[in-house]
């Protein structure tokens, strides 16, 4: 079986027990896989092992009215994790569509946010690769989004009061300034 | 004399967001300084927006492309795809992990770095910081990708050696060293007593809209004019 076949595996299993803190461990997991693999089917597990460790913390979507979504969602991923080894990946990769159609079918009963889960699933793995070095324009051609939607996340975020700057303040000024007296 | 700067679409989105799109004007009137960017940047801030109808970026849009009309933003199209592509090829096959290139750079980003290299233009407004990064210290983002994946990251040496010799002289100044320029040019004189506050804010703003800034360097900096 492989890697990925495994995490998928776990994660299904995870979504099933309803175990957000062990979906969050495997999204952290196959991110770091997804920042050098750049798979598709890669980056994708990492969206919705995200996406469902949301779905899993959120107790409105415990209630009986919900149970049928929720089944279904796991029967979607079922199939993912069946053709996980299948040489045809535009098959899988449509799967993966029917998972955000499910996903948007569990909101639709009762949206809470302008932006749905899995967008912002797509937003958060966007700028966790952002944040480990990938670039911008990389991050957002992955995840379809738009830089700037990136950059306003990563902006909330302490990313770049982690990362020491090799220029002061100062120095920076100086340029600037210099690039002003021509 | 006019003093060209080239503009990265996340710097011309944020200080529009951010309602600072006036000192776009501001430098272009009383420093003449002229924007510079290529139509990937275009596309991305006015075309696109405006075409999907993206409602969230749509103001920031029609700004922009009100400066465009107004010429202090200038699109310059200099057709350089053989060099953008040289510039993405060199820089995405850079640093390796486990033997798989890691790309950092996408076409936008390389094609305005191309264009400065075309027109001659050395400095380069930019808020994304990878890219700023390989342009500055590309050794430091080495080790961020080494902390980051924990492992080892292997250099290209060619590739090193082509990219630093086109994109190494370049000088990145980001929204927020334009905003204290601004600041010392006396753009702030109309907050009436405010001026300091006025600065931090916008600091701080051009930092939430997602300027690689940190706030230890915001502080640093309202400190000394303090």
């Amino acid at each position: 079986m492989k890697p990925l076949t495994q995490i998928a595996t776990k994660i299904l299993a995870a979504f099933r027990k309803r175990d957000q803190r062990s979906l969050r461990k495997l999204n952290d997991e196959v991110l770091k896989l997804a920042g050098i693999d750049r798979d598709k089917v890669c980056f994708d597990l990492a969206i919705y092992s995200y996406v469902l460790s949301k779905v899993v913390s959120k107790p409105r979507y415990l209630d009986k009215e919900y149970e049928q979504s929720l089944k279904g969602i796991a029967q979607v991923f079922q199939m993912i994790v069946d053709k996980m080894e299948s040489p045809d990946q535009d098959e899988l990769i449509a799967l993966f569509s029917d998972l955000e159609n499910a996903l948007a079918h569990l909101e639709e009963k009762d949206p809470r946010f302008i932006v749905d889960l899995v967008t912002k699933g797509r937003l958060k793995m966007a700028a966790t690769l952002y944040a480990q070095g990938i670039g911008l324009g990389v991050a957002a051609e992955m995840t379809g989004l738009d830089k700037q939607e990136i950059l306003d996340y990563a902006g909330e975020t302490m990313m770049f009061d982690r990362l020491k700057e090799e220029m002061t303040i100062e120095e920076r000024l100086k340029n600037a300034r210099k690039f002003l007296s021509g | 004399m006019t003093k060209d700067i080239l503009c990265d679409s996340g710097v011309l989105i944020s200080l529009t967001a951010g309602c600072l799109d006036r000192m776009i004007y501001f430098f272009s009137e009383t420093q003449k300084v002229r924007f510079i960017i290529p139509p990937s940047v275009e596309y991305e801030t006015v075309t696109k927006p405006m075409q999907a109808n993206l409602r969230k970026h749509l103001f920031s849009a029609i700004r922009i492309k009100d400066a465009i009309e107004d010429g202090v933003v200038s699109v310059v199209d200099a057709k350089l795809e053989r060099e953008t592509n040289k510039i993405m090829s060199c820089a995405n096959n850079l640093f390796y992990i486990k033997g798989s290139p890691i790309r950092l750079m996408q076409y936008g980003e390389s094609e305005m770095l191309a264009l400065g290299q075309e027109l001659g233009i050395d400095y380069i407004l930019i808020d994304e910081r990878t890219t700023r990064l390989l342009i500055e210290a590309p050794f430091h983002l080495k080790q961020h990708l080494e902390t980051e994946f924990q492992t080892n990251v292997m250099v290209n040496k060619g590739n090193f050696k082509e990219l630093a010799s086109r994109i190494s002289t370049f000088k990145a100044l980001r929204s927020s060293e334009l905003v204290m320029l601004a600041y010392e040019k006396g753009y702030f004189k109309n907050f009436n007593g405010l001026e300091k506050q006025a600065l931090e804010a916008a600091l701080y703003k051009m930092k939430y809209s997602g300027c690689s800034i940190s706030f230890d360097e915001i502080l640093d900096y309202v400190t000394r004019v303090g």
